[in-house]
């Protein structure tokens, strides 16, 4: 009992899986249930003139704007995004209505029938409409670069990804009485999607149920874009008054779901006369796609980020989120830090170069340390042990051989990114926006119930709440149930995002057991409930991006080693190594399959993972053109966790879910950089763009 | 109604044949993909579908003293752990899909779908593969360059099965593949080479060369090998560029969701380049 916490034990959610026993959406049915498909706009931007529907067989429904009791906009921070399309369309696939009844055949019948009469408008693609603008500074910049010996700017570019995860979005609903929907859904945000319907069914809350299916995967394309789905399916759950399921193809979710935004970021330093980096002014683009969404959110975290595990005196940051007709982008694994770390890592890089150091030295100098100043002018409060993990990185990948031995040697090359990512809800978000609320329930079995909207999507949330309650309750493991929330019965412990879970809602659930401990009466049922109390010290302002971004901050060193084919300018991963602080793992296994898998998305977004639209229609659309790396294609990783404990995290966790995948990129293109000798400023660096760059003799 | 044909010999598959068109399955791994149809729908074929999987005269591997003979049901898999399989192929059949496609997949499929990017067709026509189409009454043997016709396309009559694939034996110094794909396993090639070469007292004897996904169907051109057989094996660098120039106007790809011409092309002129230099390399060996 008194084992360490980190001990692995078997995931408790795997037998289920692995035995085809977990119920995903697409396994569960209800009597008389209907299907539901969605016509869409075939163009990008149009005027609506009028949708011609032909004559409905009985037991046939369309379900379209009309039919919203609510406002239609999915509830989210704007009121911009629409439930369905009401005068226009704003990109290729967005939702007009809903073909609802029981046999698919007739269903899609009915879909090849309608007449979609819509006038073409100019479509934008490029970044001309900026829908949101952010900017803050820290320190000083404008005399700093108005006295900068040299400026250095560099542009850098990162292109879409598509989250892949193996379910695609769906929901199966049914009418619990006239009034009261019930949805059952592959989500991460049960309270997400619940608010978004009560919205746009204009009701009662208690009206509105949602449970959670087995999910499987999600890494961000299940936060918000459920809430879209979730609000056309119970508008057609009122309206039919019966069960309807409604579950997306590979290649329709694939086409028109959320993906990460492609960006643009320029990047200039300021120089002093000693070489030393004095300034740095970033600016960032984000496509944001046809609706904004979380798009703002996303552009904060990035800028937020923009001296990455650096501490720069003086900043001025600003960018701006520009509306497109193509499908809205949103929340995806890191959320924003991919796109900047990408950016600063390569141009601290670069800057190096430029200036005639060594890189290795140069960034080390700059490297965060307890007590320094964040980009926001928050402060580092807890230990920093970057040192300890860049030193133990480098001894397992034999770093600093490998770098003299390929100065000399051809088409061998090995990058090293630094990374921090904050944790939890930017600034106050957590008391302001969420206030997550838990309950542990104690039967008179002394069977321990974690009763909290947290969603295990494989990630292992459920194994690693049960740990820290068995733990703290001393009391096995097999006498803790954590099942699929409900909202009926859970309270809002907040979305399953921003590397919160284990943190935030872990931390909750292990002040309720600590308090269920000291109450603890055998055979006596017993009830606590948890709020989030924010610690004093953070102070943030939201309006001028002033303060503490986050309560605490996980670090990472990842180092990627390649070979480049002069051939076929092919990039063979030969090795990957990394050292994390997630201040404490809450079961080791667990975060290295984090690792493991995050690194493998992280670096296939630098080098593999290849996204574009023409004209506002996505190329490609299902598992055999959108490539994402198979075993095959990892190189064999060495990952190594230090121990830093969080005060406030349980037992010392602090977030491993994105951290793990936001390195990968900058790790990747300073390896392929190294091996063909030209820097790179975009990713992902496909064998295209290689060549072009081995074929181009003015760099 | 769609009716389905599962016939227990060759002779029913073929009598069938005769009175009706079918939609022929093998393997199914392109044409379930190509009849499609949403989730819980079933497929949509636009005539009688006829299983062939499992009709016993369609399986298995035998030669003689001019062939290798693959009957044309026998799956990737089986192929690949097949002694008389020449190892270029099993090669090649290695980076095809992956495992479990492999079980079922077939040659016959392979060929029949025609795509400019199949992967065993590049190596088939380095060796002048015949395949022999039957039907009812007759059975007529043709090369595989001319049995494809364009891409997806083929000469194959409807009420033709093609039952056998005969590989001439063929004799060989050593060969030479490289697929590329977008990643290094399951991914259908960008573009792909193969070629074999036959020294003899550092005379080159014989060449071939084809490319994949390069042009409508396999590229390979006779002539353009004739340019260089009989040289020394120490005159073969030199002539690198011309056979570059050589293919060139050959090598004629698109621009798709996978990959674009320019590097297509690139890397195809990059391949011949590595071969040739690959032969010097290996011919110097002691
Ligand atoms: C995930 C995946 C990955 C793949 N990867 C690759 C790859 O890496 N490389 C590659 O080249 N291909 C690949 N393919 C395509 C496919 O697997 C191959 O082309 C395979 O060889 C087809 O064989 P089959 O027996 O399944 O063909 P089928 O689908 O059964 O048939 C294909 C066509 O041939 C016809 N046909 C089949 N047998 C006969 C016959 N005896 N007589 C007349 N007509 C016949 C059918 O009517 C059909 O038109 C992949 C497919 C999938 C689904």
């Amino acid at each position: 009992m008194h084992k360490d916490i980190s001990q692995s034990i078997h995931k408790l959610d795997a037998h289920a899986r692995m035995q085809g026993k977990a119920q995903y959406v697409g396994d569960i049915d209800i009597k008389g249930m209907l299907h539901a498909i969605t016509l869409r706009s075939p163009i990008a931007k149009g005027i609506i003139k009028a949708i011609h529907y032909p004559p409905l067989p009985s037991g046939y429904t369309i379900i379209d704007y009309r039919d919203i009791p609510g406002k239609n906009f999915v509830k989210m921070i704007f009121e911009d995004w629409k439930i369905f399309a009401e005068d226009t369309v704003e990109h290729i696939g967005e939702p007009i209505a809903l073909i609802v009844g029981e046999d698919k055949r007739v269903l899609y019948d009915i879909h090849d029938k309608i007449i979609c009469d819509i006038q073409p408008l100019e479509p934008l693609f490029s970044y001309q409409k900026s829908v949101i603008d952010y900017q803050f500074t820290k320190g000083n910049p404008d005399p700093v670069f108005k006295q900068a010996k040299k400026i250095i700017k560099e542009t850098y570019e990162t292109g879409y990804q598509e989250q892949a995860y193996i379910e695609p979005q769906g929901f199966i609903g049914y009418p619990e009485t006239a009034e009261k929907v019930t949805l059952i859904g592959s989500v991460q945000c049960l309270y997400y999607v619940k608010n978004a319907v009560v919205s746009a069914l204009d009701t009662h809350p208690d009206n509105v149920r949602v449970i959670q299916a087995a999910v499987g995967g999600a890494f961000g394309g299940k936060e918000e874009y459920p809430s879209l789905i979730a609000c056309q399916l119970a508008i057609a759950i009122r309206k039919t008054q019966k069960p309807i399921k409604l579950i997306f193809e590979r290649e329709e979710d694939m086409s028109v779901t959320t993906k990460r935004h492609p960006s643009k970021t320029t990047m200039e330093a300021a120089i002093d006369a000693d070489n030393n980096i004095v300034g740095i002014r970033a600016k960032v683009a984000l496509d944001g796609g046809a609706y904004i969404g979380l798009s703002g959110v996303v552009l904060s975290r990035a800028l937020i980020a923009v001296t990455n595990a650096y501490t720069i005196k003086h900043l001025a940051v600003s960018g701006d989120v520009f509306k497109t007709n193509t499908v809205p982008n949103g929340a995806f694994r890191g959320f924003g830090a991919p796109q900047m770390i990408f950016a600063i890592e390569m141009f601290m890089h670069h800057l190096a170069k430029q200036l005639n150091q060594d890189p290795y030295s140069f960034r080390m100098q700059y490297l965060a340390k307890q007590g320094d100043q964040t980009s926001t002018s928050g402060l580092f409060r807890d230990p920093i042990i970057m040192p300890k993990m860049i030193q133990k990185a480098t001894e397992m990948a034999q770093f600093h051989d490998k770098v003299k031995a390929y100065k000399t040697m051809p088409n061998r090359g090995i990058g090293m990114s630094y990374f921090l990512h904050g944790c939890g809800f930017t600034g106050s978000g957590e008391s302001t926006h969420i206030n997550a609320q838990v309950k542990l329930r104690k039967d008179d079995h002394d069977h321990v119930y974690i009763l909290v909207a947290a969603v295990d999507m494989g990630q292992g949330a459920k194994t690693t709440l049960i740990k820290i309650v068995s733990h703290t309750l001393e009391i096995p493991i097999e006498q803790v149930h954590f099942d699929y929330p409900d909202t009926d019965d859970v309270p809002d412990s907040g979305p399953t995002v921003a590397s919160r879970t284990a943190m935030i809602v872990g931390g909750l659930v292990n002040q309720a057991a600590l308090e269920m401990k000291s109450l603890w009466q055998s055979k006596t049922p017993l009830e606590v409930i948890k709020r989030y109390k924010q610690p004093e010290w953070i102070v943030w302002d939201e309006k001028t991006f002033q303060g503490d971004a986050y309560p605490a901050y996980s670090w990472g060193v990842n180092i990627v080693e390649v070979e480049v084919s002069p051939i076929t300018y092919q990039v063979n991963i030969i090795g990957i190594w990394s050292v994390y602080d997630v201040g404490k793992a809450l079961d080791e296994t667990i975060v290295l399959g984090q690792a493991d898998g995050g690194t493998a998305q992280g670096v296939a977004y630098g080098y593999l993972e290849v996204m574009v639209h023409e004209q506002g229609q996505l190329k490609q659309k299902n598992m055999t053109d959108y490539i994402i790396p198979t075993a095959v294609d990892m190189a064999p990783t060495q990952t190594h966790l230090y121990d830093n404990p969080f005060a406030l995290g349980p037992y010392g966790a602090k977030g491993a879910g994105e951290l793990t995948l936001v390195g990968g990129a900058p790790a990747v293109a300073m390896a392929i950089e190294m091996a063909i000798k030209k820097p790179i400023k975009k990713i992902p660096a496909t064998p295209e763009y290689i060549m072009e760059l081995m074929h181009d003799d003015d760099h | 109604m769609v009716k389905h044909l599962i016939p227990n010999t060759l002779n029913e598959a073929l009598e069938a044949l005769s009175k009706h068109p079918y939609q022929i399955i093998g393997g199914g791994t392109d044409a379930m993909i190509q009849y499609r149809n949403h989730s819980d729908l079933s497929p949509r074929f636009k005539a009688h579908v006829m299983y062939i999987m499992n009709l016993k005269a369609l399986q298995g591997i035998s030669s003689n003293d001019a062939a290798i003979i693959i009957q044309s049901m026998t799956p990737l898999e089986t192929l690949n752990s097949h002694a008389l399989v020449p190892p270029l192929l099993r090669k090649v059949i290695l980076e095809m899909a992956s495992p479990a496609l492999r079980y079922v997949a077939t040659l016959a499929g392979n060929i029949v779908n025609a795509s400019p990017a199949g992967d065993a067709l590049v190596p088939l026509y380095l060796w002048d593969t015949e395949v022999v189409l039957q039907s009812h009454q007759n059975s007529r043997k043709i090369r595989l360059s001319e049995c494809i016709t364009g891409p997806k396309k083929t000469g194959i009559r409807a009420d033709e099965l093609l039952t056998q694939i005969i590989i001439p034996k063929h004799d060989e110094s050593g060969h030479y593949y490289q697929k590329v794909g977008g990643r290094r396993a399951d991914a259908i090639a960008k573009i792909s080479f193969a070629g074999t070469y036959k020294i003899n007292n550092n005379t080159l004897t014989d060449i071939r060369m084809a490319f994949g996904a390069v042009s409508a169907t396999i590229v390979r051109q006779r002539d353009i090998e004739n340019m260089i057989i009989g040289l020394n094996i120490n005159d073969l660098s030199t002539k690198i560029e011309q056979l570059q120039a050589a293919y060139a106007p050959y090598i004629q790809p698109i621009d798709d969701q996978r990959s674009n011409r320019v590097y297509r092309k690139q890397v195809a002129l990059n391949l011949i380049a590595d071969f040739i230099n690959h032969i010097i390399k290996e011919a110097s060996r002691p």
